[in-house]
This record gives structure tokens, C-alpha cells and sequence, in this order.
């Protein structure tokens, strides 16, 4: 059981990692989540130049691999005349990269509310606003909650690609040990396991809740 | 059909047309429905009595035609703004075939929300007014329970309380028991029957042919995008002029 | 200009990498999913472990073991090779999903209809129910190829001179800056529609020969 003692020896660094990953997690779904809300909206402007650039964004930021997206904001942008730390770089990067993808699972959850809900606002008299904020926001987020905890999921695997960018989070820190042990097997197994004791409970969570979701709208509509 | 302008028409349709593309759904419907007055739609489906229903508020926008509801009048074809049409639908309460409630507002709150947010009334206010319509549509003991909780007839007699709440001149039924087992739709129509009695002005698409019979005080037989026949529902019924209504009321009733 | 002339020089081995681990997980995912959906518990247990864990781990930790972990005797694996290994296992566990997405997608009356005849289970599912399956799961089947296009770029990490890793090294010595990546990134948009495109093709073809 040697493996083990070196794992309790490697642990706490791990964690520091771990964490670092998460916060990475958190803060790009917090501020991601409101622009992909908003080009959510936008798609279905009435004005078509709206549409065309929600659209177009999106698009971009969906078809860019993730490590092309964090490298730009890390290594590109001082090109430019902005340099950003790499914590920063990797923050704003994963949370464009949430913007773009939620922005299509929040317009498919907003588009999934009945279109008698808006009409019976609209014969209640209820301004178009109001039933945005009252009644299609609060049951098309519910409807996109899984998919929205999905990619959660996905967000914070991509974190492990920070690396690339030398943030020192969960991955970095034990290819660190790695390359200073030559023991790479035995952290990367490490490591790959606390990566899977959050995504897969996670994902059952997700599983759950898709169910108890598909089981609720047959019942309601 | 004589045009009559007594101020005493709740409703009026003039010349009200609508067709999607190609397909004509109605060409060119006049119809007058007085205040107090119970009028039952019948016809085909297809024949276009939805979307008539739905032209009288504005969910559906006319080609066509002028809409009167309560000296509130809309022109289609001419732009109309937002607010004039907010004002119209005003006038009219709506109920629907698959009732359209909130299913993340418990009952109490579905009555009582569009009052808060267009009638501005306060909370209290409002929720008191909704437990009052609760009772009346049998539903008191139901206020703080959430739609998805309640059968198909209790959330019908919740979106009758939802649409009454707005204190409407006119209430708009559509095939509001279609979507019911029959034993339910008693519930429905027992409500709908109390609203008549106490001098509702109602316009009523159904298929319920006893309701149309016993209830309204005049029955409008649609088919083919027109209204082909309209009067005394025992009449019609009994002795249809319309070859068409023959057929029609010889399918429905014969089976 | 020259920029773009570093980035192409990478689409070989990015398409090759995309292509070789699509054929692995699609092939690779068809043992897992019996395993799945085994009537024996232990193999059951076990393919959903390894689904599980192949999904849960990120992608890239997966290209790390293989390649930095991996070392039996002198052997160890050539970058390219591990990328391949790597991003096919990875594959054949969404792809074992996307199966089982799909076998349950067919109505079980079909299942119903086939032990009624006196088909056996096994001719029921790979006469009747397979062939329904695969139907409905090539639509997220081509969305995962689509994106594994774009997974690919992991194996820059570990030193395959794909489209990445040419852009990082062109960026850095050359100072390409901004223009390379952007550059980059319209090479992986350009490398993504014409399969959309040919994703879609395919889909209408096989809803007019299966229509469901």
C-alpha cells in the first residue's frame, strides 16, 4: 500500500488545486449565465441586426475549442495591449465560453414554455415585460435547470485545461508532482479520482433531475 | 342582417376577416352579441370558430374588419398600438381549451397576479378578491395548492376565477371542456351555467350541444370560414335551415 | 497570411485524431453498451464504472495517464497514439450513451412484438431493435464527432503538432498574437460545417429509409 501514503502526502496539494478549480467554475457559471441569458434574448429579437450578432457570438464562441478560447485571452491578448493574469484570462475565457453555450440551452428552455402561457397573459392584459420576468423566465430556467447543471459539469472539467495557461489548479498541480516524482500514474490517478468524485455524483444528480423534470411537464401540460 | 348600433351591443364584429397565406379561414363575418347575452358557436372543426373567438381579442389579428368590444373599437389593417389592443383585451376575459395556468404559481397567486401587475391592486386586496371567486367556482379549500395538484376541472374553474378576476365585460370560452372527460366537464359547464344566470355577457365556442341548447340565448352555426345560421338554439336545433347545419347537428346529435 | 500557412500545416493530424478516436468510441461503444444493458449484475457493474468514469474524468487527465502514465517495459506511447487511445476510450463511453439513448428510445412494444413472434431475444435486438437504434442516435452521434473536432486539440498538450499547438508555437515566436488564434479559431469553424452539413445529409437520408 505504498501508493497510499503517497497520496496522503500529495493530498493536500491536490486540494489546494481542487479548489482553485472550482472557484474557476464558479465564477465563470455566475458571470457567464447572465450574458448567455441576455444573448438568449437577443435571439429572438425583433430586429434582425439583434438576431444576426446574438447568433453570430454564439456560434464563435461554440465553435472554438476551449483551449483556443483561454490561450487567446492569455497569450493573444497582450498583443493587443491587455495583459491579464492567468487566473483572470481564465475566468473571463470559461465564462464566454458559458455564455455561449447556455445562451442555447436557456433560449431552448424559454422556447419550451407553452405558448398559452404568453397568451394568457396577453388576455390578462399583462405587459409583455412583466410576463417575460413572471411567468416564461421562471418556467423556462426550471426547464433548462438540468441542462444548465450539465454543463456545470462539463465547465469544470474544462477547468483541468487551465493548465495550458499555467493556473495552478487541480491538473497542473499534480502534473507538477509528477514531473518532480516521475510517479505520474499514481497522481494522475489521484487526481482523475477527485475530478470524478464531484462530476459523477453530479451527473446522477443531473439524471434525477431530468426524470423528475420530464415526469412534471407530462403532468402539467 | 340589419346593423344595429344599440349601445346595448357588447360585442360587435364587422366585416372581420382572416386567412394564413392561402388558406382563407373566414371571409368577411358581421356579428352582434347584445350585453347579457349567452351565445353558443358550434360547427365543423376547421369551420373557424377559434380563431374567430380569438380575432375578438386580438390574439389572433384580423386581415380584416372592425372590433367592437364595449365601445372599445379596433380597426385591422391599420397600425394599431400596443396599448390599444392591452385596452380592448381589457374588456374581455379568456378562457382556454387547455387552461393556460401558471403551473409555478399556487392557485391563490394565479388569480391574484394579473390583478397585482394591470389592475395595480395591492396584495391584500387582490388575494382577497381571488378567495372570494375561489368560493364561487367551488375551489376555496384549493387556494394555496399549485395547479399540477388540481384535476383537469378544478384547473378549469381556476382560469374561469383567473380570467374573472379582471372584472371582464365579456368572457371568451373556448372549448373549454374539450379537453375534460365528460363527468368533469359537468363541473366546468355547472360554473359557466352560474355565470349565465347572473347576466354574463358570454361567447361560447363548443361542442357541448346541450349546453348550446339549454343555456345560450343564441346559437351561431359556423362552417366553411362563414357563419351559415344563427338564432333561437331550440330552433336551430330542432329545425335547421342550412343544409349544412343538417349535416352538421345530424353527426353530432345522431350518435 | 503566413500565419494561416502555420495553422493549416496542423489540420492533418487534427482530422486524423478526430476520425481514428470516432471510429474507436463508435466501434468500442457497442460492447460497452451490451454491458450496460447485461442481464449479468457484475458486468453491468463494471461497464457502468468504467462509462462513468471515462465521462467523468476530464478528457485531458485521461491523455496525461495514458501518455506520461503509461509505461510497460521500454514501451510507452508515441504522442499521436496516445491522443488517439485517449479521446477513442473517452468516445466509446458517450457513445455507449448515445446507443443507450437510442435502444431506449425504441417503443418497447417493439420488444413485445418480436418475443410475441418468437424471435429470440438476441435476434430481437440486433434484427429489430439495433437497427431503430442506431437511427435515433445519429443525429447526437454526428454533434459528438462535431465536437470531438474540437477535443482533438487536446492532444497539443501533450506535444502532437495539431492546430493548437502550431498556433501556441506561432504565436510565441512569431509574435502572431491575436491574428493566430482568431485564425485558428475560424480553421476549427471551417473544419466543423462542412460535417454539420454532411451530418445533416446523412440524417434526411436515413429518416426517409427508416421513417419513424
Amino acid at each position: 500500500m505504498n501508493f497510499l501514503s503517497d497520496w496522503s502526502t500529495w493530498f493536500p496539494t491536490l486540494l489546494d488545486g481542487l479548489s482553485l478549480s472550482l472557484q474557476i467554475t464558479a465564477i465563470s457559471l455566475i458571470a457567464g449565465l447572465p450574458i448567455g441569458l441576455l444573448l438568449a434574448l437577443m435571439a429572438s429579437s425583433r430586429l434582425q441586426v439583434v438576431r444576426v450578432t446574438s447568433v453570430a457570438l454564439v456560434e464563435i464562441g461554440r465553435g472554438a475549442p476551449t483551449l483556443v478560447v483561454l490561450q487567446l485571452f492569455y497569450f493573444g491578448l497582450p498583443s493587443a495591449g491587455i495583459t491579464l493574469s492567468s487566473f483572470v484570462a481564465a475566468c473571463v475565457a470559461l465564462a464566454l465560453t458559458t455564455a455561449a453555450y447556455t445562451s442555447e440551452i436557456l433560449r431552448a428552455g424559454l422556447q419550451a414554455v407553452p405558448s398559452g402561457e404568453t397568451e394568457a397573459c396577453q388576455t390578462l392584459g399583462v405587459s409583455p415585460l412583466d410576463t417575460l420576468r413572471f411567468v416564461i423566465l421562471p418556467q423556462g430556467l426550471r426547464i433548462a435547470l438540468p441542462a444548465l447543471m450539465g454543463f456545470a459539469i462539463i465547465i469544470f472539467q474544462a477547468t483541468s485545461l487551465c493548465f495550458t495557461i499555467a493556473v495552478p489548479e487541480l491538473l497542473s498541480q499534480a502534473y507538477s508532482i509528477g514531473s518532480s516524482t516521475f510517479n505520474y500514474l499514481s497522481v494522475l490517478a489521484l487526481a482523475g479520482l477527485m475530478y470524478a468524485v464531484i462530476t459523477i455524483p453530479a451527473s446522477w444528480l443531473v439524471g434525477g433531475m431530468e426524470k423528475k423534470m420530464s415526469r412534471h411537464l407530462a403532468h402539467v401540460h | 342582417m340589419a346593423v344595429s348600433t344599440l349601445p346595448k351591443q357588447m360585442v360587435s364584429l364587422r366585416g372581420v376577416s382572416k386567412s394564413y397565406g392561402d388558406k382563407v379561414v373566414f371571409r368577411s363575418v358581421d356579428l352582434d352579441v347584445a350585453a347579457g347575452e349567452v351565445t353558443a358557436m358550434i360547427g365543423p372543426s376547421g369551420a373557424g370558430k377559434s380563431t374567430l373567438l380569438r380575432c375578438i381579442n386580438m390574439l389572433e389579428h384580423p386581415d380584416a374588419g372592425e372590433i367592437t368590444i364595449g365601445g372599445k373599437t379596433i380597426a385591422a389593417g391599420k397600425s394599431t398600438s400596443l396599448k390599444e389592443i392591452e385596452a380592448l383585451r381589457r374588456k374581455a376575459g379568456m378562457v382556454f381549451q387547455h387552461f393556460n395556468l401558471f403551473p409555478h404559481m399556487s392557485v391563490l397567486q394565479n388569480v391574484s397576479f394579473a390583478q397585482q401587475r394591470v389592475l395595480k391592486r395591492s396584495k391584500a386586496e387582490a388575494d382577497k378578491r381571488s378567495r372570494a371567486l375561489l368560493d364561487r367556482v367551488g375551489l376555496a379549500d384549493f387556494a394555496d395548492s399549485y395547479p399540477a395538484r388540481c384535476s383537469g376541472g378544478q384547473q378549469q374553474r381556476i382560469a374561469i376565477a383567473r380570467a374573472l378576476a379582471m372584472d371582464p365585460e365579456v368572457m371568451l370560452f373556448d372549448e373549454p371542456t374539450s379537453a375534460l372527460d365528460p363527468e368533469v366537464g359537468l363541473e366546468v359547464l355547472a360554473v359557466m351555467k352560474e355565470l349565465a344566470k347572473e347576466g354574463m355577457t358570454m361567447i361560447v365556442v363548443t361542442h357541448e350541444m346541450a349546453f348550446a341548447r339549454d343555456v345560450s340565448d343564441r346559437l351561431v352555426v359556423m362552417a366553411d370560414g362563414a357563419i351559415i345560421e344563427q338564432g333561437d338554439p331550440h330552433k336551430i336545433m330542432s329545425d335547421p335551415e342550412h343544409p349544412r347545419t343538417k349535416l352538421f347537428l345530424r353527426a353530432v346529435v345522431g350518435r | 497570411m503566413e500565419h494561416l500557412q502555420a495553422v493549416i500545416l496542423g489540420v492533418p493530424l487534427t482530422l486524423l485524431i478526430t476520425f481514428s478516436s470516432l471510429l474507436i468510441g463508435a466501434v468500442g461503444g457497442v460492447p460497452l453498451v451490451l454491458g450496460l444493458r447485461s442481464r449479468q449484475i457484475v458486468l453491468q457493474v463494471i461497464c457502468r464504472t468504467l462509462v462513468d468514469l471515462l465521462r467523468g474524468i476530464p478528457a485531458v487527465v485521461w491523455l496525461f495517464v495514458i501518455y506520461f502514465g503509461v509505461s510497460i517495459g521500454a514501451f510507452q506511447f508515441e504522442a499521436t497514439t496516445a491522443a488517439i487511445v485517449g479521446l477513442g476510450l473517452v468516445s466509446a463511453a458517450y457513445m455507449a450513451e448515445i446507443y443507450r439513448g437510442g435502444i431506449s428510445a425504441v417503443h418497447s412494444g417493439q420488444w413485445e412484438a418480436g418475443s410475441a413472434l418468437g424471435v429470440g431475444r438476441w435476434a430481437t435486438f440486433s434484427r429489430i431493435i439495433g437497427p431503430q437504434a442506431f437511427r435515433v442516435s445519429v443525429p447526437s452521434m454526428t454533434s459528438y464527432g462535431i465536437s470531438l473536432i474540437k477535443d482533438s486539440s487536446l492532444a497539443s498538450t501533450i506535444g502532437v503538432t495539431e492546430i493548437v499547438f502550431l498556433t501556441t508555437q506561432d504565436a510565441r515566436s512569431n509574435a502572431g498574437g491575436l491574428t493566430v488564434y482568431i485564425i485558428a479559431a475560424l480553421v476549427y469553424l471551417a473544419l466543423s460545417i462542412p460535417l454539420a452539413l454532411l451530418a445533416r445529409r446523412v440524417d434526411s437520408v436515413l429518416r426517409k429509409k427508416v421513417s419513424r
